[in-house]
């Protein structure tokens, strides 16, 4: 069960159309690092997870991800909410604004739609951990990337504060590592799969 | 650094409670954590926007509550997911209920004085109401249209 708060998560107020900037920044919703990919790969991968404590954070991070997912969007909204066709034109959005007008649809800065190819819930927790680890990674160099490229300040100020909860992200996913790895064989992590094969964990 | 060293997997050294920012340096930063705020070169120096309430008075009272809401609320968010991997933490644990306290309080006098956020804060903005009330889950406005500060 979900509830919804009416509120961001982080304000967004963005006062200049800028269809270019809009374009890019969409890779965040529906991109291969993206927030909507981000957040159903943590809330797939939860299911299984070996230690209960480790599915929560992973909850509670896959929550996140879903109101980050929306600050990207409350963004690529305001940036094209007042478009003009000719800038629609003039900026390379005219693609974009054929298939969806000034809708939001999650896809990658070139046009490739989301898709669950994006990630993995491979079914073993140092495997998805690991995944997890390199996905916040994947995302700061998305932000990073995104804020070199990007000048008003206005747009720039929301992308900081996301990229900041990535690096918080890797670190909570390096931790809930650690505490998978108490319940496996020391001498050799690989011995079993932690989420098959339950009857070798440590009690 | 690592109590016990392993090869051939990934280790990530646990964060100990340490300094915090408070609630307006938390929301600026990203995170409650000095620790865990490691900033991108290209932001630095960066100007802040200024960010200003426009409208009436009624309307910019609004937003600065709004923006207390976000700031208290994003300390439980970062505090929470430390207390996730952290579950003995007795500092971070206090620090997570000082500041659900907070929220509660806050959500209410939002809900009270304006709308509510959460359909359990209807509750909180019907109490005044005489029998009947109006449906209010829907007033305000939403949260993509900038109204956010």
């Amino acid at each position: 069960m979900w509830i919804y708060e009416k509120r961001l998560q982080y304000p967004v107020k963005i006062t200049k159309t800028c269809p270019k900037t809009a374009q890019l920044i969409i890779s965040q919703y529906g991109g291969p690092d993206g927030e909507l990919s981000a957040s159903m790969r943590y809330l797939s991968q939860r299911y299984t997870m070996p230690d209960k404590t480790v599915g929560g954070l992973l909850t509670d991070i896959g929550t996140e991800e879903l109101a980050h997912m929306e600050i990207i969007c409350a963004m690529v909204y305001q940036l094209t909410k007042n478009l003009s066709v000719e800038e629609a034109k003039t900026a390379g959005f005219d693609a974009y604004y054929i298939d969806h007008t000034a809708a939001l649809w999650p896809q990658a800065a070139a046009g490739v739609p989301f898709t669950a190819k994006e990630f993995q819930s491979k079914g073993d927790a140092i495997t998805d951990l690991t995944e997890d680890l390199a996905a916040e990674q994947k995302a700061r160099t998305t932000y990073d990337n995104l804020l070199r490229m990007i000048p008003d300040p206005e747009v720039r100020d929301p992308l900081k504060f996301l990229r900041a909860r990535e690096v918080v992200h890797f670190q909570r996913f390096g931790e809930a590592l650690e505490k998978t790895k108490e319940s496996l064989r020391p001498e050799n992590f690989y011995y079993f799969n932690p989420e098959f094969d339950k009857q070798f964990l440590k009690k | 650094m690592f109590e016990k060293e392993h090869l051939a997997i990934a280790s990530v050294p646990m964060q100990r409670w340490g300094e915090l920012y408070d609630e307006q340096e938390a929301l600026d930063n990203g995170t409650v954590f000095p620790d865990l705020n490691k900033p991108f070169f290209v932001m630095e120096g960066a100007p802040v926007p200024e960010r200003k309430a426009a409208g009436t008075p009624g309307e910019q009272q609004r937003e600065h509550m709004l923006l207390q809401i976000q700031k208290v609320s994003f300390v439980v968010d970062d505090v929470r997911l430390y207390m996730d991997t952290h579950p003995r933490d007795a500092q971070g644990l206090a620090l997570l209920r000082a500041m659900l306290g907070k929220r509660k309080q806050l959500l209410k006098e939002y809900a009270q004085q304006f709308y509510p956020l959460t359909i359990d804060c209807m509750a909180d903005a019907c109490e005044n109401v005489p029998e009947g009330g109006c449906y209010c889950w829907q007033k305000g406005p939403t949260p993509w249209e900038g109204a956010c500060v």
